[in-house]
């Protein structure tokens, strides 16, 4: 098979892109496995008071009372908007954003959380009991 | 001119064309309206020119609804009324406010907000105001420090309010009313009878006493009764002698629909970024601020969610302290010691708890904030003002005062923080927690429930007299000559304070005088 110089320059192109995908996306997962676990909420109320939210959360829905079950969740929030296949999926700052706007949100301790950031609670108090 | 009701001789009668009774803000903000008109006005004030145990004593009534601070204590019996100790805070009420809203039962003015603009731009200058300007932007050209925080304003927008310094209008305005040719200012004079023609259809006369004994008589073309929430409602339903049931009060609405304002620690704030936040719009030092924002629910959000009107302050500090309502941070102690600092000139620092006076002095940016509610109440027939089989000194039924909240009022400050919670959120400007209290059911109230030392109701407007006491126009359904002028003739009770609303209506109803006796 010959190609000519314009489908060389396609290919290349293409395979060039697949390939920095395949590595975006291998640091966004490692990048989101730590991110998932620390809530932006570390930096306003702290860890003693996050830990005390994440454990009141895995008390108030048990059946998120695992680490697979949180991740789990997590993901799916982040996939309920319309989103370009390609891509990486949406920031957790977004996806935090996204359910203050859509109204995904869950009182715990009496603070008005995203569900998102109210898992993720959970998930660092697993990580840090 | 001025005389001491207690130099006159018994049984005197006096007469004018126009007899305003009370002297507080609504009766002096009238009074002043008249001066050197070609008429007669009087001005009956119970009080003389200080504060007198005695006099205030007469205030005194009972507390049977929710907790309440004594009445004698919430408001001042002299000239100047209780703009003595009041400390300032002035809004103007919203275009919803006026409105009817299906889901606030016996919501509904007769009138538009917007023919109060004239009379608010007026009032603004009896109250020391500045601007009449209540747009955020405006503020924000003006002091380019006042920035609103970044919200979607259909959901939270910032109500913007301004400071008297406070006016004390018995000090103000004594000189203007003392010296007016037309206006005669008689002190100690308190009117313990409206007194009604045969037919009940006009007023013929006042009699009023005097702590000496002595009892005179004033007849007046026109009447209004500006003597504070409790004291207008008091005032009619002791005038039983023709009416059993009191003047005015054919339809058993008179004393209904007491309102305050709830003014509750209801939640904190905890900012994302307190470096980079802009939070000066939002602070507010004693004697200082001239302007500052509240968060406000949008008017749409109401009508989607069914709820009050309200607003939450800021106040800096951490979600573990101990914060106060407005109840328990202005005692009657603190109002006390307040109106005799204001009396002996302000000397040294004003006797205020710190909260209100840090505010906008912390070194560093805070991150936390407490979130202070300001509320309606809805119009609760059953809160209401009522005779006590007590009487007073000069022989005249003491007041009870039955407060009483609904579900509703709970709901309401409940989503709004839900939905403060959210918008906040969804901005990226923090996250708010919600106080325990408001966690609970809808009709459990903590023992620490607060109002703003705000009275509302009582001769409620309304077209119809069997929904309200007085007309568009103030005039008492039925009384073609006795008028009332104060927020007892508030339907509602909005979300901000009453005296520039109250102010404005007064001088709309100054306006409406002097055509009808002209």
């Amino acid at each position: 098979m010959t190609i000519d110089r314009r489908q060389f320059l396609q290919l290349t192109t293409a395979g060039a892109l697949v390939g920095l995908t395949s590595s975006a996306c291998a640091n966004d997962e490692a990048e989101d496995t730590r991110a998932v676990a620390e809530p932006a909420l570390l930096g306003m109320l702290g860890a003693d008071r996050v830990r005390e939210l994440g454990v009141r959360y895995r008390q108030m829905v048990p059946a998120e009372n695992r680490e697979a079950a949180l991740r789990a969740a997590i993901t799916n929030g982040g996939q309920r908007g319309l989103r370009v296949p390609w891509t990486s999926r949406p920031s957790l700052a977004r996806q935090v954003r996204d359910d203050f706007a859509d109204g995904r949100t869950v009182l715990v301790n009496g603070w008005v959380l995203s569900a998102t950031e109210a898992r993720q609670c959970a998930l660092f108090s697993l990580h840090h009991a | 001119m001025h005389t001491d009701t207690s130099a006159l001789e018994n049984g005197t009668t006096l007469e004018a064309d126009l007899c305003i009774v009370g002297a507080g803000a609504a009766g002096i903000s009238m009074a002043l309206e008249w001066i050197d008109s070609p008429l007669k006005v009087l001005l009956l004030e119970g009080g003389g020119f200080e504060f007198e145990p005695a006099m205030q004593d007469l205030y005194r009534g009972a507390i049977v609804g929710q907790p309440y601070f004594p009445l004698q204590a919430a408001r001042l019996h002299y000239f100047g009324g209780t703009t003595g100790h009041w400390a300032g805070f002035c809004s103007t009420y919203d275009a919803i406010d006026f409105e009817t809203r299906a889901w606030v039962p016996h919501s509904g003015w007769p009138i538009r907000r917007e023919e109060l603009d004239p009379f608010y731009a007026r009032a603004h200058h009896l109250l020391d105001l500045g601007p009449y300007e209540y747009d955020a932007a405006d503020w924000s050209r003006r002091d380019p420090e006042l920035v609103p925080l970044p919200l979607d304003e259909r959901v939270v927008w910032t109500k913007m309010w301004q400071f008297s310094p406070p006016t004390r209008f018995g000090t103000k305005y004594r000189e203007a009313i003392v010296s007016a040719r037309n206006v005669h200012l008689y002190t100690h004079a308190n009117v313990c009878e409206v007194e009604a023609n045969e037919s009940l259809t006009a007023v013929q006369g006042l009699r009023v006493r005097t702590l000496g004994g002595k009892e005179i008589r004033v007849r007046a073309r026109s009447y209004v009764l500006a003597c504070c929430s409790i004291q207008n409602a008091r005032l009619l339903l002791a005038s039983n002698r023709q009416a059993s049931a009191g003047l005015g009060n054919a339809h058993d609405v008179v004393g209904r629909y007491f309102m305050e304002h709830i003014e509750m620690p209801s939640g904190e704030l905890v900012l994302a970024q307190p470096e980079t936040a802009k939070m000066e719009m939002y602070a507010f030092e004693w004697g200082r601020t001239k302007a500052r924002g509240e968060l406000a629910l949008g008017a749409q959000v109401q009508r989607e969610h069914r709820l009050l009107n309200g607003t939450a302050s800021l106040e800096p500090g951490a979600p573990d302290d101990q914060v106060k309502s407005t109840f328990q941070f202005l005692t009657p102690q603190v109002l006390d010691a307040m109106r005799k600092w204001d009396q002996a000139g302000r000397k040294g620092p004003p006797p205020i708890p710190q909260p209100l006076m840090d505010s906008a002095a912390a070194a560093a940016p805070p991150r936390f904030f407490h979130l202070m509610t300001r509320q309606e109440q809805a119009p609760n027939p059953d809160s209401r003002v009522t005779l006590s089989a007590e009487k007073d000194a000069l022989g005249m039924p003491r007041a009870k005062l039955d407060w009483r909240m609904t579900e509703l009022d709970k709901r309401s400050i409940r989503t709004f923080y839900q939905l403060l919670g959210r918008e906040l959120g969804r901005s990226g400007t923090g996250r708010v927690q919600i106080r325990e209290w408001l966690l609970d059911d809808d009709r459990t109230w903590p023992s620490s429930i607060s109002g703003g030392w705000h009275h509302m109701g009582t001769t409620r407007m309304h077209t119809d007299p069997r929904q309200g006491v007085v007309d568009a126009n103030c005039r008492v359904h039925g009384l073609g000559n006795l008028y009332v002028a104060g927020s007892s003739v508030y339907p509602t009770a909005g979300a901000a304070n009453p005296t520039l609303t109250l102010v404005a209506l007064s001088l709309r109803l100054s306006d409406h005088l002097k055509t009808t006796l002209a």
